[in-house]
């Protein structure tokens, strides 16, 4: 009666063969981020000191630190989010609280998008354009940070309003019939509630900005400096342009020199990027709804 | 209906909370009220029945101006709230909101304590002066007092709002509109989201709220109307067939639909 029969035969080993399939492309993806952690680990490894994190480069940088490096791309970071991050989340707000469905959003949402998808190197040379040479920032951190946190900005408007999407409607109809105004709505509701969200956007766009290269090679990142940035308004070295003049411009570099760069810069983003699932998962489990 | 003209205005309380005159309600080129004329008593409980789509839910939120909202409503005529068009031009929406209180179908706490919930809205309409403390406590107590309560919840008044059941959420949602001190409460279907025992519990106490609130309440549960209303109104596609007593509406309607309907006949 319930036996089985040619169909359920050939149904089931099909099933087998995709499960099979779709298992195998999934390990393959984490097989290049094992090699490229492995190769740095068992390359650069053995560089890794705390002189190495807090020295200046020496011998046309074929050996020493790289605290210049990664000094300077704290700084762009720093600058890069305190111009993105309240113009980003400004307009996310007012895109998901405020704007009702129209031409004119509709617009603004074509033109995020768009935005989005522009080559960083594109970035770059608008970057030289506008703040380098319109405003006259001068190659320095400002006009760095200012390009990146153009680039990014897209990131931070998308994630902040998907977690003020995440907000249910309802809290939102509760204040309002109580005679909240939409700002009272925003701040004492919507806010505190997609806070986690928009935090953990933020995180991932910091660590999207540490290992940029393009965007900041012609608007605020040297080769070499032999001082530290002052100010916003000085050159910086930075640790994704640093790599890629060991790695490449520079000869006699020690083996190890660049595989350690690389593994100071990764490590920075996957700290960033851990910090933000953890804090993530700390939020989502104190809320309840 | 009982004429109005007798009953001259004796004193600053009117007999009627709400007074609607030829109203007539568009979604886009739909019409769903045909002129609602309808005198809804001061300090009772009235409850709007009728079939679904019949516009009791649309009338229910046009008296707070909820509807509006969707951008494309189109209203004409009256709605009088204590003798004022809500529609008048000067009127000021927040203060519309305070006076009429709503609560839905689903109830929707805010994500936070118990007591965040109650003293939201009086921290809404306070303005930026501080409330002490012990009036907070006060309010929070007395709200939760007049729901029937503050018994069940006094000791985690900080606990989630939104880990209570669903029939003390609807509690809640009710007494968190009791601090701005509203005159009409507009209830649609509170009910219909809980158990059998949950409505009970809800229906007496919006008995106890009687007297106090004018209270308007849709409900689909014809026993729910003849329970917990005092007077009833039967809709049908967006007209007022009937408004009574509830005992008389349910024992001799005057018309046939109104008959039908009660008897079960359509619905």
């Amino acid at each position: 009666m319930f036996a089985e029969s040619s169909l359920n035969v050939r149904n089931k080993r099909i099933q087998n063969l995709f499960r099979i399939l779709f298992m195998m492309m999934t390990i393959l993806l984490i097989i290049p981020v094992i090699i490229i952690l492995g190769t740095l680990i068992a390359k650069g490894g053995s560089i890794i000191s705390f002189d190495f994190l807090f020295t200046d480069p020496t011998n046309g940088m074929t050996a020493g630190g790289i605290f210049p490096a990664l000094l300077g791309t704290i700084w762009i970071v720093a600058v890069a989010l305190l111009a993105s991050v309240p113009l980003g989340i400004a307009a996310a707000i007012y895109l998901n609280e405020y704007a009702g469905d129209n031409w004119f959003t509709r617009i603004i949402q074509l033109a995020i998008i768009n935005l989005a998808g522009v080559p960083s190197i594109v970035h770059a040379l608008f970057g030289v354009g506008a703040f380098v040479i319109f405003f006259g920032f001068g190659t320095s951190i400002l006009a760095a940070s200012l390009t990146l946190a153009i680039m990014t900005l897209p990131v931070v408007i998308v994630s902040t309003r998907e977690s003020l999407r995440a907000v249910p409607q309802a809290f939102r109809e509760a204040c309002w019939n109580m005679g909240a105004t939409r700002w009272q709505t925003i701040r004492r509701v919507v806010l505190p509630n997609a806070v986690s969200g928009i935090l953990t956007g933020i995180i991932l766009e910091v660590s999207r900005t540490t290992g940029e290269t393009a965007p900041i090679m012609f608007t605020g990142a040297a080769f070499f400096l032999p001082f530290l940035p002052q100010s916003v308004f000085d050159q910086t070295m930075a640790l994704s342009l640093h790599l890629f003049v060991v790695a490449t411009q520079v000869p006699g570099v020690p083996d190890n020199l660049p595989f350690g760069v690389a593994l100071v810069l990764i490590a920075m983003v996957l700290l960033m990027n851990s910090i933000s699932i953890a804090f993530r998962m700390y939020l989502r489990g104190k809320k309840k709804w | 209906m009982q004429a109005a003209s007798v009953e001259t205005i004796e004193n600053s309380i009117p007999e009627y909370a709400i007074r609607t005159r030829k109203l007539n309600l568009w979604y886009g080129t739909f019409q769903a009220l045909f002129d609602v004329d309808l005198n809804i008593r001061n300090g009772m409980i009235t409850s709007l029945i009728g079939p679904s789509g019949c516009g009791k839910s649309t009338f229910l939120r046009s008296v707070n101006r909820i509807n509006e909202r969707l951008g494309y409503v189109r209203i004409n005529g009256t709605i009088d709230v204590l003798d004022k068009n809500i529609y008048d031009p000067d009127v000021e929406l927040v203060q519309v909101r305070k006076r009429i209180g709503m609560v839905f179908q689903r109830p929707n706490p805010l994500p936070s304590s118990i007591r965040e919930n109650i003293l939201f809205g009086h921290k809404l309409h306070a303005g930026g002066g501080k409330t002490s403390k012990s009036d907070q406590e006060e309010i929070v107590e007395t709200s939760l007092r007049q729901v029937l309560l503050w018994d069940k919840v006094k000791d985690h008044l900080n606990k989630k709002a939104t880990a209570l059941s669903l029939e003390e959420q609807q509690k809640l949602c009710i007494a968190r509109l009791l601090p701005v001190k509203p005159s009409v409460l507009l209830m649609d279907e509170p009910c219909s989201a809980l158990d059998p025992k949950g409505t009970a519990a809800v229906e007496e106490l919006i008995w106890e709220l009687r007297g106090e609130y004018t209270i308007l309440i849709v409900t689909h549960n014809m026993a729910q109307a003849r329970r917990a209303s005092e007077e009833c109104i039967f809709m049908l596609m967006g007209k007022v067939v009937e408004h009574q007593l509830t005992q008389d509406l349910f024992v001799t309607p005057d018309k046939k639909e109104t008959a039908d309907y009660i008897e079960g006949r359509y619905g």
